[in-house]
């Protein structure tokens, strides 16, 4: 009972954001404190800003913002109000301005209409924003996937943002987006009202990652843990990331015993580290490899389009010369072909011949030779002649 | 202080206005009133009892139930010392609000002194001691003043909103009440002044007979300016709901402090348009939200995004207690000069613009003062953030001024922003809503206003005024066959269409852009906006600056000669100044933290201007993408990718590398290095991570080992950042 109470103890750590990234908060030079420094400002001081956060996925951008507003919410009770909005959901404009208002409704517990037009709902925000600030009030507007909103005239950022110029308006307009040059995707006008403050979220460096990992002590000075980690982080070295990781090591957790071990964490990392492609040949057919070394032959005698019909060529003339007992009919092959455009390890080359029946359109082969060599070595029931084939021609 | 009430008591603040009861009309008779009312004579100004009332005055209003008190009226305040009221100077506790003769303290003052004064007896009772205050001598009450007993409320204030004469020859006013702090349900607050008021939105109607005298309740700025204007002068920042119990900031208060240009246009017009010309438009607009709430229950709620229920529905916002951070906060310099440099503190003069300024001025007037008005059209182009809008405002507000002097015929003023139209057609509707105040289609505005302009159809009863049309951000305009823009500038070339269209857009060349027909009609005169230069820049700052000590003389000229060299964005100079006194703001304040946890030493004030390097940093923080920062920080698989592209780039010379290319590359890389061979797969994920930041451009994962990959930053950038990289040092060897 007491293993199982520790499990559901430590994933639920690792599901709450706010632990998770509460070392953010020590650090002084830090973002935290940063963009907390900014936002207080804000509201004491009376004034807009705008604020972009940049950073790969998984950096604890969001965590942040949400940190930071829950403990100002604190500080400034009944002061703050916050709207959120996601690019992908409310990158139309017009959507976006209702989406604002219903928002700023729900938080002032005034009646919202669906009925309203655009105009109207613009007409509101903005009045909105000057009774707010009328009453010391600060609006906070928080746009996920920042870039996203750039499509189009960005009408929706240019009024925000010159909502932001009268002096009566308290707002702050915080950007979150991973691409690092989303305020280069502003319109100029947009741009030049753009108050170009950037926050940059870094992953986090190999130090940073050991004494992110307190939790599990017992096993962290194993030498063996230490390399698990580095072929973990050698990919990606985010938080969320490294989260996901623990999340999965924790559920093979050892159940007699209560402890975390080794074997946990290294099938945890064969969880993380699946090779989609290389499963993908495990279970392919012998036919179906015959089909794609035959593809790799042509591909590699610079022949750059092919259809069914010249691989069914060139698998006859293997079967010819070869004489194996794998040789089956035009239609099974024709089969096994279709097989494997489901499964994505080959496709069209193009979406313009539709109209053509499939063994004349031409395709491609979407795996390289290595791939389609270490898939032949690791099945078993693969015959030698393929592996000959396939190094005949790709000097292996 | 007989009937201090207690704060908390929420029905009572309305409910006791309601014992002025038997001086208002009762209701009947009201609406009796109300139907022939033609027989009331309003007036602005009146003279009753020796007293001149305005509509906007503040009076002093009796309470019924203390009238036999007011016989003693004293106009002036006695000496807490002496009780005399001398002709000689005297002076107020700021805590108390006692007043004393200079020579009656001990020891006597020569004059009044700067700044906050505090009597003997204040300060007494704050150190604890008990005090004992001189009584008058026998025989002699203690008088009390009208703004005693106002502050214990035994007296009430209120604005007169309007005057006016019943047919019975009984004068009466309509005003709102002022509260004092003791009367809201949030009561005294640390933060009130003594002298604070509360304008309520409550209204009623008194007769005249129970108006007192003046009081002068006045704004934060008069406030500070006034200093020797008697005893009945009040405070007055905030409104207070009655029906809501909530506070506000007024509006008017927030808007002359900075002679704010948003919605003025709007106000203007009305103010044109109705005839009494004095009536200021807040007020107006106030009173209908009066209205609005003294019904108790509205009979339907309306939803408070609509157009109808808005000015309802907002009026629910407002603060239950007035946060104290907003009064007792002190600025400092470095914060004044942050919050002068806002954007959104429009400055009193416009530095640098003189020349245009002229240019606009003359345009207008030569259209408009012409005994007949010819239409006429301005196109004015510029950059972003070189005051384009600005100017144009600036003059046009200089105009009114002139208008409001009769130096000038009047005309009405539309403003409209194309990017802020749900779509083109849109502005039709905009400008007929402007210019007649009734809402329709596009289509049907369109109309309207074809006749109104070409045919010469007036829209009220009076004769049409000039109209002056502002589309700020024209090109947004732009559909596809033309029309709106074709027809907004076919308009002024209408022999009496009295128009006259001043577009505002980015690009130089934008007429020529359009089909012949509109750039020959618009195309005539043009104003040119150039970028600032960074003398320019440099005085746009100073001129904001002026006062405050805070920035250093090169950091502005630094900053000014940034920006001019890059774009000449007025907004972006003052943005990037902004940020140099956040940053030094910020390490102020950590300092000042770590100082006090360890030394408790104070810091030497005043010696922390902002210098050139922290607008260094904040040109860094504007201009300097961020990729580097990423690169170094990216993962190892991440860097040798990158490694392994700038290496491709340099053997093959293109810039294109496919995937399946460069994964080779990189498998041969870490073989030769003795490093851990990656997964194709986990290649593929590095890839689309480093191509969803943006550092190289790649195409959709799907198409695998063909898919095409490019560095988005050149290959030096890469080669700089992973140059000297602790973990991976043989990566150095390919870049």
């Amino acid at each position: 009972m007491a293993s199982e109470k520790a499990l559901d103890f430590l994933r639920r750590r690792l599901c709450d954001s706010s632990f998770v990234y509460s070392a953010f908060k020590s650090t002084p030079a830090g973002n935290y404190s940063k963009l907390k420094f900014l936002i207080s400002n804000t509201i004491t001081e009376a004034c807009n800003n705008s604020v972009l956060l940049l950073g790969p996925r998984g950096c604890g951008k969001g965590a942040v913002v949400d940190m930071i507003l829950e403990e100002l919410k604190g500080e400034f009770p009944e002061i703050i109000s916050v709207v959120r909005l996601n690019g992908l959901l409310h990158s139309d404009d017009n959507f976006a301005v209702k989406e604002i208002a219903r928002q700023l409704c729900m938080e002032h517990k005034l009646l919202f209409s669906k009925m309203a037009s655009s105009d109207d709902n613009s007409q509101f925000m903005i009045d909105m924003l000057r009774e707010c600030g009328l009453a010391h009030k600060m609006i906070i507007f928080v746009l996920d996937e920042f870039d996203l909103f750039t499509q189009g005239k960005q009408r929706l950022l240019y009024s925000l943002l010159d909502a932001m110029q009268t002096l009566t308006s308290q707002s702050v307009v915080i950007g979150i987006s991973f691409r690092l040059d989303a305020d280069q995707l502003l319109e100029k006008r947009v741009r030049s009202r753009f108050s170009h403050r950037k926050l940059l979220f870094t992953p986090l460096s190999t130090e940073d990652m050991q004494s992110f990992d307190v939790k599990p002590k017992n096993i962290l000075g194993d030498k063996k843990f230490k390399e698990i980690l580095d072929v973990l982080s050698s990919v990606d070295n985010t938080i969320s990331n490294i989260c996901r990781f623990l999340y999965h090591a924790i559920s093979w957790m050892h159940f007699e015993s209560g402890l975390l071990t080794l074997d946990g964490f290294k099938n945890a990392l064969s969880c993380m580290q699946r090779q989609p492609m290389l499963d993908k040949l495990q279970d392919a057919s012998i036919l179906e490899f015959y089909i794609l070394v035959c593809m790799n032959r042509l591909g590699s005698r610079e022949q750059n389009s092919f259809n069914f019909n010249s691989i069914m060529k060139e698998y006859k003339a293997i079967q010819d010369a070869y004489k194996t007992s794998d040789n089956y009919s035009w239609s099974v092959c024709l089969r096994a072909f279709e097989h494997l455009i489901e499964r994505e390890l080959i496709s069209f080359l193009d979406n313009r011949m539709r109209s053509l029946s499939i063994e004349y359109r031409p395709v491609r082969l979407l795996l390289s030779s290595q791939e389609l060599y270490q898939g032949l070595k690791s099945n078993a029931f693969c015959p030698a002649i393929l592996l000959k084939l396939l190094n005949h021609e790709s000097y292996r | 202080m007989k009937s201090r009430r207690s704060p908390l008591e929420p029905e009572k603040t309305p409910s006791k206005r309601s014992y002025v009861a038997p001086a208002t009309p009762n209701t009947s008779e009201t609406r009796k009133k109300w139907r022939n009312a033609k027989k009331r004579s309003y007036y602005k100004k009146l003279v009753y009892d020796g007293g001149v009332f305005e509509v906007g005055d503040d009076v002093y209003v009796k309470r019924r139930d203390d009238a036999e008190s007011d016989d003693d009226d004293p106009e002036a305040e006695e000496c807490r010392i002496c009780f005399e009221i001398g002709s000689s100077i005297m002076i107020e506790c700021d805590d108390c609000l006692g007043g004393f003769h200079l020579r009656c303290l001990k020891p006597p003052l020569r004059k009044v002194p700067e700044g906050d004064w505090i009597c003997e007896f204040c300060k007494a009772r704050k150190l604890g001691k008990k005090v004992k205050l001189p009584r008058p001598s026998d025989g002699k009450k203690l008088r009390r003043t009208a703004r005693e007993k106002l502050l214990s409320s035994d007296l009430w204030a209120a604005r007169i909103e309007s005057l006016w004469k019943e047919p019975d020859g009984t004068y009466w006013l309509k005003c709102r009440w002022y509260v004092i702090p003791e009367e809201t349900t949030a009561g005294r607050q640390p933060h009130n002044l003594r002298r604070e008021l509360y304008l309520t939105t409550h209204l009623s109607d008194i007769e005249m007979e129970s108006v007192l005298r003046h009081c002068y309740v006045m704004n934060p700025r008069e406030f500070a300016q006034a200093n020797n204007e008697g005893d009945d002068v009040f405070y007055c920042e905030y409104e207070y709901d009655v029906r809501w119990h909530s506070f506000k900031r007024l509006a008017e208060v927030a808007d002359t402090d900075n002679d704010e240009e948003a919605g003025n246009d709007e106000d203007w017009k009305y103010s044109i348009d109705s005839d009494c010309d004095s009536e200021d438009d807040s007020d107006f607009d106030d009173e209908t939200v009066g209205k609005f709430s003294c019904h108790d229950t509205p009979t339907h709620e309306l939803a408070a995004n609509s157009r109808r229920g808005r000015i309802f529905g907002l009026h629910k916002i407002g603060l239950k207690k007035i946060p104290e951070h907003v009064r007792l906060h002190k600025p400092t310099d470095l914060e004044r000069a942050k919050s002068m440099l806002l954007l959104t503190a429009l400055p009193k003069t416009l530095p640098c613009r003189t020349k245009e300024m002229e240019e606009i001025t003359l345009f207008i007037k030569g259209a408009i003062c012409e005994d007949h008005c010819l239409g006429r059209c301005l196109y004015i182009h510029g950059v972003p953030g070189t005051g384009k809008t600005m100017t144009v405002l600036t003059v046009l507000k200089n105009l009114r001024i002139e208008v409001d002097a009769g130096k000038m015929r009047p005309y009405c003023f539309v403003e409209v922003n194309g990017l802020k139209l749900s779509s083109p057609e849109n502005i039709y509707r905009v400008i007929y809503e402007a210019l007649s105040g009734h809402r329709v289609g596009w289509k049907k505005a369109l109309n309207i206003l074809n006749e109104l302009f070409s045919e010469g159809t007036k829209i009220g009863k009076e004769e049409n005024r000039p109209c002056v049309l502002l589309i700020d951000e024209l090109d947004l305009l732009l559909t596809r066959n033309q029309s709106v823009l074709y027809n907004i500038f076919d308009w002024p070339t209408k022999p009496d269409s009295k128009l006259i269209v001043i577009g505002i857009a980015n690009t130089m060349d934008l007429p020529e852009k359009f089909l012949p027909r509109i750039s020959s009609r618009m195309g005539i005169q043009r104003l040119c906006f150039g970028p600032y230069n960074y003398q320019q820049l440099q005085e746009i700052i100073e001129s904001r600056l002026k006062g405050i000590d805070a920035f250093e003389e090169q950091a502005i000229e630094f900053a000014s000669r940034k920006v001019a060299a890059m774009s000449g964005d007025a907004r972006r100079a003052l943005e990037i100044c902004r940020r140099a006194a956040e940053a030094a703001d910020y390490r102020l304040k950590q300092l000042a933290k770590s100082s006090k946890s360890t030394l408790r030493q104070s810091l030497p004030q005043g010696k922390h201007l902002v210098g050139m390097n922290d607008i260094e940093a904040a040109v860094h923080d504007v201009f300097q993408a961020p990729h580097i920062q990423i690169m170094k920080t990216s993962s190892r698989w991440s860097k040798i990718m990158l490694a392994a592209m700038v290496h491709e780039l340099y053997r093959s010379g293109l810039c294109e590398v496919t995937f399946e290319k460069l994964a080779t590359t990189i498998r041969s890389l870490c073989s030769s290095n003795r490093e851990l061979q990656p997964g194709w797969d986990d290649l593929l994920k590095v890839g689309c991570k480093l191509g969803e930041c943006r550092i190289i451009l790649s195409e959709e994962g799907a198409k695998h080992r063909l898919q095409r990959m490019q560095l988005n930053f050149p290959s030096d950038d890469v080669a700089f950042a992973l140059k000297d990289c602790p973990e991976i040092p043989w990566l150095s060897k390919y870049l």
